[in-house]
């Protein structure tokens, strides 16, 4: 069963968690100064906008609601472009990785530009294409996804650790969850729709997990 | 012999305080066997210690020690490091 409250809920709770990871995400940036890490608070940040928009969709306070839902795939999208170029970024010298950082970024911000002002100044843009669209956009993020957790899956096999498991998890989740949504565009499976809601709930709070027990354990002797 | 790969100074003064916050618990701090740890020549090394002096993270009195800005420094540095770790990011 569908029910508007709880799905509005379940989007601002899943912002509420973006915002807070965010402050922890932006913690290698400040550290290390390097622009490749800039992606992953992008990405947090962009991830917690989508939701807010989604509360907003889907609460019915604002009536447009295709032009709404249409904002909300691109920013969706456009927050795994920014986690995915951080985790391709990462793995590169940093001296040759530099420009070309600088370069994918510029890129990506005038990409995210040019599909988001369309649908404002023409609307029905927006609420023609959203259907069709959809089903592209989350194939592609499911892909994101899909790099994403080998790149973190690799990592940990190069160097076994019990603690960097959780990551490759909450990212394998977050792409079942994009799995089943996708379902859900195609035929309209509710069992997958709330699926890929607690799927996705499931995971934010495994990243939560993973920088809380990094940042706040009292019990971790650093040095 | 294992090349070792370029540091950017952030990750060799956070190195360097490692080195020299576990070198001062046990023992007094020679600069030789420091500077072996870190594979630095050693003028670089004597750099490295008086910016990291001029920054106030270390102090020389009888030994080379951590002050507190130091030890505050370097614990964020672990933490970012150990997150990042987990996080599935490289920092090289």
């Amino acid at each position: 069963m569908y029910d508007p409250t709880i799905r509005t809920a379940i989007e601002v709770v899943s912002a509420i968690l973006c915002f807070i990871l965010l402050r922890f995400m932006i913690k290698p940036y400040k550290l290390t100064g390097e622009g490749r890490y800039l992606g992953l608070p992008l990405g947090f940040g962009f991830l917690g906008v989508s939701y807010i928009i989604g509360a907003l969709t889907f609460s019915e306070i604002i009536l447009s609601f295709r032009q709404l839902a249409y904002l909300q795939l691109f920013a969706r999208t456009f927050a795994y472009c920014f986690l995915v170029v951080t985790y391709y970024f990462s793995k590169k010298p940093l001296k040759n990785s530099r420009i070309k950082w600088n370069i994918t970024l510029s890129l990506l911000i005038v990409a995210l530009t040019a599909s988001i002002v369309p649908s404002i100044v023409i609307p029905e843009i927006a609420a023609n294409s959203y259907q069709a669209t959809q089903a592209y956009v989350r194939m592609f993020n499911l892909i994101c996804l899909l790099y994403i957790s080998i790149h973190t899956l690799r990592s940990h096999i190069e160097k076994p650790d019990p603690t960097t498991i959780w990551v490759p998890f909450g990212f394998i989740l977050l792409g079942i969850s994009q799995y089943s949504l996708l379902i859900w565009a195609i035929d309209g499976s509710i069992f997958a729709f709330n699926g890929a809601l607690v799927l996705r709930l499931m995971a934010l709070t495994v990243f939560l997990l993973v920088s809380y027990l990094t940042f706040r354990n009292p019990s971790k002797k650093v040095i | 012999m294992k090349k070792i790969p370029r540091r950017d100074k952030l990750k060799i003064y956070g190195d360097l305080l490692m080195i020299l916050n576990n070198q001062s618990k046990t023992e007094k701090i020679i600069l030789s066997q420091v500077q072996m740890r870190m594979g630095v020549p050693f003028d670089r090394l004597k750099n490295y210690i008086s910016e990291l002096t001029d920054l106030g993270l270390i102090e020389n009195e009888h030994s080379f020690k951590l002050t507190e800005k130091g030890r505050q420094y370097l614990i964020e540095y672990a933490n970012v490091l150990d997150f990042m770790r987990r996080m599935g990011l490289s920092y090289r």
